[in-house]
């Protein structure tokens, strides 16, 4: 595909000076009417703190890097689910059909906030229950102990942190499984039907005929959907788990500085999701060349 | 024959005379053995619940918490000789999430109220606080007494969960009540004059006031309620709640809790250690 340089007509404009003139009346107006006082000087020690000498992220970083922990956790999660899900959605034995639609249903058919207060109360007890993670934890070796702060969360909130993945991986999951049901589905019915004839099992008709082409489908939504999940994780707040809009309801309840907090946040957040669609425009790229 | 029978009848008899006392006596060596105290020496550990509510507790600039509250959960753990967890829960939540055993105990500012009482178990009150208002000039600028606020047209705004929130409904039925989950937004709504009136536990409507002088002000001095505030624990654990208690009593009589309430409450040298 060839990228014809893009020429701006009047109507970009106008739009342009449509949203740049909102913003303005927006700050505007928080100045005069509600006269807000701007206190933005205060906002970057709660990213960075100085200790001794040593810049170490505060809480505002500490929470995005949560929120990026969850979100990868997650997103791992409900591709293994997804894929699973998805693939027995196209099965040919009703069980597995009956299943995976059942989960679909649910999930699809439920508000997030609803799920994760019904797996924070119930699925976390349980995980304490039996496996007792948090005193676990408690009595491994010190690098194992700072290898799972690296990769999870702190050991003492690790419970919650497992709960928070769970739940977000089997909510993202069922949305994957959508995407990969119509990705396989997309592939045309001839594709099965050739494969077959040629005497490929049923696995390997999936496996080398019909999969590698639903990849191309599958791919660009699924991207959209590891960014959903990153914006989703922040519905997690509720429950106490200490990610990025955690800590900045957290930090807005102690100092009140309410519209830097949430322009900061937003910031955060953009920074991270536009750093996802950039990636995931690339992968799209390399696919598209492929063919 | 019947001799054996009466030998084997008082035997049994026996046994379970000496039974009875040692199950009890093991009934209570399991419960104080189960109670949370003794798990929480056991895991060397005290997770305490609670929720961000200036000046009880509250996070500073480094990221630590700070506050009323966090100084009695320490100054709590350093006298148990634990080390001390904390547990920042939502409000709304933070009953359900001790009754799942996500820590051990709510050391929050949390009033003593029945309802509660229901679900959970109360320490000895160790403060009092009391309900006070704060309203907006822009659209509150004529309330001037409790009778007031108790007129239809008029917006309340306080905190989902709180005793305000409860209050509001019994106080001032004839208002509108509208509830928030963190007292931020409920501030933020009397800024911009969408609500009239907000109900707070003390001091937070004159510290508001005080900082914001050209936007909120205080229609009626001081507290319109008296609440004692407790330590709230699982239902059914007597050695854990006695432990409280005594140390409730113990910190009461030497002074130190009214000495950190001065602190914390009467004055404000704390307030640049948050921004």
């Amino acid at each position: 595909m060839q990228h014809k340089r893009y020429r701006p007509v009047l109507l970009d404009y106008i739009l342009l000076a449509f949203i740049g003139g909102s913003i303005l009346y927006f700050f505007w107006k928080l100045e005069n009417e509600l006269q807000y006082e701007w206190r933005w000087a205060t906002i970057p020690q709660f990213i960075f703190k100085n200790t001794n000498g040593t810049w170490e992220p505060n809480f505002l970083l500490e929470g995005l890097l949560t929120t990026i922990r969850l979100s990868i956790w997650a997103t791992i999660l409900a591709s293994v689910v997804g894929v699973v899900m998805g693939l027995a959605r196209v099965s040919q034995s009703c069980f597995a059909r009956m299943i995976s639609r059942t989960y679909v249903e649910v999930v699809r058919n439920m508000p997030p906030i609803v799920l994760i207060f019904i797996s924070y109360f119930f699925l976390s007890a349980q995980l304490t229950r039996y496996f007792a993670l948090d005193t676990m934890v408690q009595d491994l070796p010190s690098w194992l102990y700072s290898a799972i702060s690296i990769l999870f969360n702190k050991p003492s909130q690790l419970t919650q942190f497992v709960t928070g993945v769970i739940t977000l991986g089997l909510y993202e999951g069922a949305y994957i499984t959508e995407i990969v049901r119509g990705g396989v589905n997309s592939v045309q019915r001839g594709q099965w039907e050739a494969s077959a004839s040629l005497g490929f099992s049923r696995f390997d008709q999936l496996r080398l005929v019909v999969l590698p082409q639903a990849l191309k489908v599958i791919i660009p939504p699924l991207a959209g959907q590891f960014i959903s999940t990153i914006k989703d994780s922040a519905i997690l707040s509720v429950i106490s788990i200490q990610e990025l809009t955690f800590q900045g309801l957290e930090l807005m309840a102690s100092t009140y500085l309410v519209f830097e907090i949430w322009i900061t946040i937003t910031m955060m957040y953009l920074v991270l999701t536009l750093g996802c669609s950039v990636l995931s425009r690339r992968v799209e790229r390399a696919l598209e060349w492929k063919n | 024959m019947g001799k054996s029978v009466l030998k084997a009848v008082v035997a049994l008899l026996l046994v379970v005379a000496f039974c009875i006392p040692a199950s009890a006596q093991n009934l209570m060596s399991e419960l104080s053995k189960e109670s949370v105290i003794s798990k929480v020496i056991e895991r060397n550990k005290l997770r305490v619940g609670f929720s961000t509510f200036v000046p009880w507790a509250m996070k500073d600039k480094n990221g630590d918490f700070i506050g009323f509250e966090i100084d009695v959960m320490t100054e709590l753990a350093k006298d148990l000789g634990v080390e001390i967890e904390f547990v920042p829960t939502t409000w709304s939540g933070i009953i359900p999430a001790l009754l799942a055993d996500k820590f051990d105990v709510i050391i929050g500012g949390m009033s003593v109220t029945t309802q509660r009482n229901l679900k959970v178990n109360f320490s000895a009150p160790y403060d009092y606080t009391g309900i006070g208002i704060l309203a907006s000039l822009k659209k509150g600028g004529d309330i001037h007494s409790l009778e007031d606020v108790n007129k239809e047209g008029v917006i309340i705004v306080a905190r989902i969960g709180s005793t305000p929130a409860a209050a509001a409904k019994q106080y001032f039925p004839k208002a509108a009540v509208r509830l928030f989950e963190k007292e931020t937004q409920c501030v933020q709504e009397l800024m911009t004059g969408r609500a009239t009136v907000m109900l707070a536990s003390a001091p937070l409507p004159a510290f508001k006031a005080y900082e914001f002088p050209k936007k909120l002000f205080v229609p009626v001095k001081g507290t319109f309620t008296k609440e004692p505030i407790a330590f709230a624990l699982r239902k059914g654990d007597p050695d854990t709640l006695n432990v409280l208690n005594n140390w409730i009593r113990i910190k009461q009589d030497s002074g130190w809790l009214k000495a950190r309430k001065d602190y914390w409450f009467e004055g404000k040298q704390w307030e640049n250690m948050l921004k």
